[in-house]
């Protein structure tokens, strides 16, 4: 027999915080599936499957590198940890501290983020930002506005206990498939699904009426949908009257979305508008589930307040069953988001601009003062950089330069920068620009909480040794910040969870014990025998007084319209076998495989008008760059527009960099381009 | 015994092929979409009468009481199994080795069923499967008809 054991582990792909063992034994480290986990029961999407392959891998970063113009070169810890304190404390002098920027990720731990942002803010700099700012960042400000919280209601197992669940703008069965595992348990109960989506995705085959609506008219279709709730009577007065504010202006706003107006705008019927109204307000339990489909927009933040608002007027909140369900993309951006990684709020949401707020978190870190008001965020510190204001750049575990829009003026921008440090487990684009480059330990070589989509907070063991040198991102962070004369004293994870707690009252509860335990806890868990909070808004909402606000919001088009020079739109997402920018995705065997290049999705009619046919490599272009991609000719989505995935870097050179001008998340999902077949290379 | 499907529940995420690829080198199950409209797992269904092993001349691949076995060390890599089964369920790889579903014999239940997120894939005889299918089918029906005459559902 061999010795084999089992480690729990917590997958690190997308934010459903699947759980199952790595089994260690006299081989390679195995899989083992974990049957009592609540969100998956065992199962495993592709990507979990093959998690492990990226661990061992060849490109995994080893060593501290320095930049020399000879190419890398290996150097000692003390040597480059010296150069990061150097450069930081250089910076500061010679431009002050908001020259400094700092991007943590929402792919590290929740007590590495915490500490990230804590040593940016106690040098004085406000420019501490992560990738949710590309994703999720219109849930935000939408949802704190609304509810006073800006996170998934309800627990993903719970979507089984509704009776309609409205999916807009969220391709789950391909990003998140275990919740079709829970959707269609929802439909063995006779549940009616509907999906609003402008392609034919694996998400909506499962749907009983599938809207295809126009590219970012997704304000047009839920103000419609109101109209219908609020013309037939639909709406829930007493939910309305006893525990929200602002409906009458809501009333005023919908009155002229009737369905025949908006059918014009969204291209859905007036009756198929009607027939998603009724079915989500009539029914005795629904759920909204959406996605990047509604943020990653010019208007996302308005998007989301319409979702919001639906369910606010029909009462579809705070009960088993009934939820909003905004789909998180990495495995810890909700902690990430919690441990005040982003520019505008210090941990436990507290604003940046509330100075009582940052008064307390100066006692409980025992700072001077700390800086107050909004920093640079993910999309405008390359801006910063290109125009000097930002000298320096640390990056922890992000490929900035392919998870952005417009991706080669983000390169050009980056390169102005004095230094960069990347901290990363391989080499990524973005790493190729820095100074100097930092090995990571990856989520099984490490320890520390994840805190999943549905605010499950789970901690997750070291199951094996980091490659080489390769450390912890707490490790480095610690030894960079004693560096600096903080005085940061832990004697591990389990300690910054504790200080967590004392400042995030979330967290309060929540110890290494009670996150190891099967299914870790759901915050808010806010003292040690809580048993947490699965349900959020059940009695009353976070806001003022309790009650939730209506935030009516008018539709605006997307901001790139087509025209003579592009006479398409382009829209980018994602494919079940890559995720995200594909650092890890496309270093991994058994998808890549299946997966290997960049395509684009063509409709029959552009594809005959443009002489193109399935196969053919191609070339799209935009205002801001061009790429190439094989083409699939498919009935997927309809005439005039094309669909390719952002796995590959080709694509974000492509993409739009008007921002919302709230949550400054670019336009991901429209822009102009045109295609023709590739003329010799 | 055998993998059963259940149709409507498969989203094509190829998680069972990649779970079966990790546990024996090569996928023995594969999925196959149709013009995006539908996808479809395929893997060896055990056949009663198994043209694999009725062809195969060495004895390498055999029919068990429920499943059909296939023993290495007997094979000779003549593929003329690839060429008789109707599911195309057969493959060699590189090597020229045949490989076909076994079932996980070490498991309980075969890793492309304990991963499968949507719960598409069942295993168990014939009478356990088409029992699950029809009580999964009756639920939905029952559950729609209580609500349309006004019942709770359940």
């Amino acid at each position: 027999m061999v010795d084999e054991s089992l480690v729990p582990t917590v997958c690190p792909y997308c934010a459903l915080g699947c759980g199952f063992y790595i089994k260690l034994g006299e081989d390679e480290p195995g899989i083992e599936y974990m049957l009592d986990h609540p969100t998956n029961q065992g199962s495993l999407c592709p990507k979990g499957n093959a998690a492990l392959e990226i661990l061992n891998h060849p490109d995994r970063l080893r060593y501290p590198l320095r930049r020399t113009e000879g190419g890398w070169v290996r150097i000692s810890w003390e040597e480059v940890l010296a150069k990061v304190a150097e450069e930081i404390k250089k910076t500061v002098r010679d431009h002050g501290p908001d020259a400094l920027g700092f991007l943590g990720s929402a792919k590290c731990t929740n007590e590495e983020n915490y500490i990230f942002q804590k040593m940016a803010r106690m040098l004085g700099s406000k420019n501490v930002d992560c990738c949710a700012r590309r994703c999720h960042s219109p849930t935000i400000p939408a949802l704190n506005r609304a509810f006073g919280s800006a996170c998934m209601t309800n627990p993903i197992s719970d979507l089984a206990n509704s009776d309609c669940i409205f999916v807009i703008g969220s391709n789950f069965a391909e990003n998140h498939p275990i919740v079709a595992r829970w959707v269609l348990r929802a439909k063995d109960r006779g549940a009616f699904v509907i999906v609003a989506d402008p392609r034919l995705t694996p998400t909506t085959w499962l749907a009983d009426l599938h809207l295809q609506i126009n590219l970012g008219t997704d304000v047009a279709l839920l103000n419609g949908m109101m109209n219908v709730i609020v013309e037939e009577g639909l709406e829930n007065r007493k939910f309305i009257d006893g525990r929200t504010v602002g409906f009458e202006d809501l009333l005023e706003k919908v009155k002229e979305y009737t369905p025949e107006t908006v059918a014009e705008t969204t291209g859905v019927s007036p009756g198929a508008i009607v027939r998603a109204a009724r079915s989500y307000a009539k029914s005795p339990s629904s759920v909204i589930v959406y996605s990047m489909g509604i943020t990653q927009h010019s208007h996302g933040t308005n998007n989301v307040a319409a979702c919001a608002d639906l369910a606010l007027i029909c009462g579809q909140l705070g009960r088993s069953g009934a939820g909003l369900y905004p789909l998180r993309g990495q495995n810890n951006v909700q902690g990430a988001c919690d441990m005040g990684v982003l520019a505008d709020f210090y941990p436990g949401s507290r604003s940046v601009n509330d100075i009582e707020a940052i008064h307390f978190i100066e006692e409980a870190w025992g700072a001077g003062t700390l800086p107050v008001g909004m920093g640079m965020t993910a999309e405008t510190m390359p801006v910063a950089a290109g125009d000097g204001d930002l000298r320096f750049l640390y990056v922890m575990g992000e490929d900035v330069i392919n998870s952005d829009s417009s991706s080669s003026r983000g390169r050009r921008e980056l390169e102005n920068l004095d230094f960069m440090v990347v901290q990363d487990i391989f080499m990524t684009d973005t790493a190729e620009m820095a100074d100097v480059v930092l090995p990571a330990a990856a989520w099984a070589e490490k320890e520390g909480t994840f805190t999943s989509s549905e605010r499950r907070v789970q901690w997750v063991s070291r199951a094996l040794d980091p490659p080489g040198e390769a450390r912890s991102d707490l490790w480095t962070i610690l030894e960079v910040a004693s560096r600096l004369g903080l005085d940061f004293d832990y004697a591990g994870p389990e300690e910054v969870l504790a200080e967590i707690g004392r400042v995030v009252p979330s967290y309060a509860g929540i110890s290494r014990e009670r996150a190891e335990a099967r299914g870790g806890v759901i915050w808010p868990c806010p003292y040690p025998e809580h048993p947490g909070t699965p349900i959020l808004h059940q009695e009353e909402f976070t806001a003022p007084k309790g009650r939730a606000r209506i935030v009516p919001v008018d539709y605006l088009p997307p901001a790139e319209e087509s025209s003579l020079d592009y006479p398409l739109l382009l829209t980018t997402g994602r494919v079940v076998l890559h995720y995200n920018a594909g650092s890890m995705t496309r270093r991994s065997f058994s998808l890549m495989r299946r997966s290997p290049e960049l395509f684009v999705e063509v409709n029959p009619d552009d594809a005959d008008r443009w002489s193109i046919i399935d196969g053919d490599l191609v070339e799209v272009n935009t205002r801001r760059g061009r790429a190439w991609a094989r083409a699939r000719v498919t009935t997927r989505q309809e005439k005039g527009v094309l669909f390719m995935p952002f796995h590959f870097p080709e694509t974000n050179q492509l993409t739009s960099d008007v921002i919302d001008p709230e949550a400054r998340i670019p336009e991901f999902k429209v822009a102009a381009c045109r295609i023709g077949k590739m003329k010799g290379v | 015994m055998e993998i059963y499907v259940d149709l409507g529940r498969c989203i094509c995420c190829h998680a069972c092929e990649v779970a079966c690829e990790r546990e024996h080198g090569e996928p023995n199950i594969s999925v196959e979409a149709v013009r995006y409209r539908a996808s479809v797992p395929v893997s060896c269904h055990q056949c009663e009468v198994a043209p694999c092993a009725l062809v195969c001349p060495s004895g390498a691949l055999a029919k068990g009481a429920s499943s059909v076995s296939f023993e290495a060390e007997k094979c000779t890599s003549c593929g003329l199994c690839l060429l008789v089964c109707p599911f195309g369920a057969i493959d060699m790889d590189s090597t020229s080795m045949v490989h076909k579903c076994d079932l996980c014999p070490e498991r309980e239940v075969p890793a492309c069923v304990l991963t499968c997120p949507t719960e598409a894939l069942l295993y168990g005889d014939q009478e356990d499967a088409t029992k699950e299918l029809r009580r999964r089918a009756a639920r939905r029906i029952a559950q729609s008809y209580a609500a349309a005459v006004g019942r709770d559902r359940a």
